[in-house]
């Protein structure tokens, strides 16, 4: 017999014995946890890796491939993917109405979180589940690792509109930015992208043509969120981490970074392990900072192309 | 000392297993090349000028085998290849004239220098005199290649489509298809040669044994199912041969350091093949691949008693230099070589493997028959 442990339980002490889909309350699931269910038909796990092939050599057995640059956005236009072609990919896999549905990915989960954050978008809420330090924790805990693609029998999950609840527009971050002090702004890039030394971390292609932040925004490094293992913090260091920034649940708030996925990570943190009222603008930096005529704050000053 | 390192590599956590075998792999890449003699230029001139055919053959086998083994991997993870997906980092390359010219200038750079870049860094090994002026002359080609890349990618290579045959014939289709072109190809070449006589059998001794493994050259046969299998498990493990990645990154980490750069390389990035990144890592998986070759083509070489070092000449640092920067350039502008392109390509069944194919030999074959047509008119060239 195995036991999990919940995040969002840690202090009600909510320990389940695993064997069911049904018994894993909260967030996330642990590597164990899916070890023990790879052959549950009412768990389904899929893999979200930001790097090509790594899913191919080698996945969580029985794991079905999301490619997040073609199958989680829309390739044409900047936007998340269409229901009609998610709800294609999940039923595909075998996802019926009930099923658990477990991400988990390389680099810490960023793109699995922002998987978890569309999925949640389209109203699958709850089912989602993210597998707590991704492929790092499976890895390193010698858990098996297998190379085929799995065939599953069309499933009925139906996706709703987009809910907007748990997404942020221009128009939402604007009014923060402009006085409006209802809510809270975080800014989860490097300090150095906050302040406006750089405009983005070395390599990025997708630019915004200022640097800075949305006035008013609070700066809390993404990866500040997670163990060295991988793993998230535990919830009473989470809780201490965003308080300290000013960030405590008592107002609904929006987080972004420079592209809308790195924030996603956050946005699990905040929305699903501390339960805060918690919209990922995913427009992010460099639809804000291309924005004509829209406040910015620059503590560098540094200027485009200035020499 | 190659296994030393593989096992402490392999000892990192995360991607040190995967490095390990990066290692391991460019050893075998390496002893496979050197005891077959491996080498895609002098096959085919043995076939051309010798009519020796089994340098040939060698890599024919070599190619319906990583055929063969590369369907097999990619059934498992990608089996429906109609869905408009292309298999994972598979050098399935953009087809067009741009690919044809930049085959054919690599074709000519080979026959200048004398081999394509795989087989330099394998006679590297072997203590060749023209080898390090032909990997300097390629990293000049490649920072002549970013140079040029703009215009050419604007120009030939952004609309250019990425043919990958199964998606239009499926497995079963292009992997008959591929086999029965080797096939042909095969045929062409016993006609072309004359008959080898075949070599005493190797008594089944000890002795005999050590010498048929160590001091013979190896026939086409396990040559070219060695050089197959390795591509197989390499691409299973790390990703598809190549031997260019590596000094692609070390030229274009120099260049963008000099800020010779043009500060954005258009596409590049996106693109499959031995796509070259500034390098951020000492270590890279195709890095110790390269290292792994060089060191284990040496061993095998030192133990053949083939490490011949010499003193270079004049002529030889010249056109070792001449074919490199000809080489290099149209590896970076082709997205590979032999083995990134040509070999890896017809393994994963795409159309630029077999542009490559035949566009390199063109270039080889002409720059041979010009060579050959100089000295014939008297005025003093060196072959």
């Amino acid at each position: 017999m195995s036991f999990i442990k919940s995040f969002a339980a840690a202090g009600a002490a909510l320990l389940v014995s695993a064997g069911t889909a049904f018994a894993q309350a909260g967030p996330l699931v642990t590597a164990d946890w899916v070890a023990d269910n790879l052959k549950n038909p009412k768990v389904k796990v899929f893999e979200v890796s930001v790097d090509p092939g790594v899913y191919e050599r080698g996945h969580v057995p029985g794991a079905t491939n999301i490619r997040w640059h073609s199958e989680l956005v829309d390739p044409i236009k900047r936007d998340i993917a269409s229901r009609e072609n998610l709800q294609k990919l999940l039923s595909s896999a075998g996802v019926d109405k009930d099923t658990t549905i477990v991400l988990y990915g390389d680099n810490n989960n960023w793109f699995a979180a922002w998987g978890a954050w569309v999925l949640e978008a389209y109203g699958l809420g709850d089912r989602v589940k993210l597998l707590d330090g991704g492929r790092k924790v499976w890895e390193a805990k010698g858990l098996p690792l297998d190379t085929g693609t799995p065939e599953a029998a069309k499933g009925s999950v139906e996706l709703t509109q987009v809910n907007a609840k748990v997404r942020a527009r221009l128009g939402d971050v604007l009014k923060v930015a402009e006085g409006d002090t209802g809510s809270v702004l975080l800014d989860i890039r490097s300090p150095d992208e906050f302040s406006g030394k750089i405009f983005a971390p070395e390599g990025s292609k997708e630019l915004s043509i200022r640097a800075g932040h949305v006035p008013g925004a609070k700066n809390v490094p993404w990866s500040k969120a997670v163990n060295a293992d991988g793993t998230l913090k535990s919830k009473d260091e989470l809780k201490k981490l965003y308080a300290d920034a000013g960030v405590d649940g008592s107002k609904p708030t929006i987080v972004y970074c420079r592209i809308g996925e790195r924030s996603s990570h956050t946005w699990f943190v905040l929305a699903k392990v501390l339960g805060y009222e918690v919209k990922n603008y995913d427009g992010s930096w460099t639809e804000y900072g291309n924005s004509v005529g829209v406040p910015v704050a620059n503590l560098t000053g540094t200027v485009w192309q200035g020499k | 000392m190659i296994l030393v390192s593989a096992y402490l590599l392999g000892q990192a956590p995360g991607t040190g297993g995967r490095q390990s075998f990066a290692l391991l792999a460019g050893a075998a890449f390496g002893i496979a090349l050197q005891r077959g003699r491996f080498c895609f230029l002098c096959n085919l001139r043995d076939l051309t000028r010798e009519g020796d055919p089994r340098g040939a053959l060698a890599i024919l086998v070599a190619l319906g085998f990583g055929a063969i083994g590369y369907a097999a991997v990619f059934g498992a993870w990608l089996p429906n290849p109609f869905g408009g997906r292309l298999p994972p980092t598979a050098h399935i390359g953009p087809v067009g004239p741009a690919l044809a010219v930049a085959a054919f200038v690599f074709g000519v750079g080979m026959a200048i220098s004398g081999s394509c870049l795989s087989a330099h860094l394998y006679r590297l090994g072997e203590g060749s005199p023209t080898s390090p002026f032909a990997l300097v002359g390629a990293l000049g080609g490649f920072a002549l290649g970013f140079s040029t890349w703009n215009a050419i990618y604007v120009a030939a290579i952004a609309e250019a489509p990425a043919v990958w045959l199964p998606a239009s014939l499926g497995y079963p289709g292009a992997l008959l298809l591929t086999l029965a072109a080797l096939l042909a190809l095969a045929v062409l070449a016993l006609r072309l040669g004359r008959a080898i006589p075949s070599e005493p059998a190797t008594p089944l001794t000890a002795k005999g044994l050590a010498a048929a493994v160590f001091n013979k050259r190896w026939p086409f046969l396990p040559a070219g199912l060695a050089v197959g299998a390795i591509a197989t498990l390499y691409y299973l493990r790390v990703a598809p041969l190549g031997v260019t990645a590596e000094l692609g990154s070390l030229a274009r980490t120099a260049a963008a350091s000099a800020g010779a750069l043009p500060t954005t390389l258009h596409g590049l990035d996106g693109l499959r093949g031995c796509a070259t990144a500034v390098k951020e890592t000492l270590l890279s998986d195709n890095g110790l691949f390269v290292v792994g070759l060089v060191a284990a083509s040496f061993s095998a070489a030192l133990v053949s008693g083939r490490f011949r070092p010499a003193l270079p000449t004049s002529g030889q640092a010249a056109r070792g230099l001449i074919g490199g920067v000809l080489m290099g350039w149209g590896a970076m502008t082709g997205l590979g070589c032999t083995v990134g392109v040509l070999l890896s390509g017809v393994h994963a069944g795409a159309l630029s493997g077999w542009i490559f194919l035949v566009a390199c030999v063109a270039g080889a074959l002409t720059a041979d028959r010009v060579t050959a047509l100089l000295a014939a008119a008297g005025r003093p060239r060196a072959v």
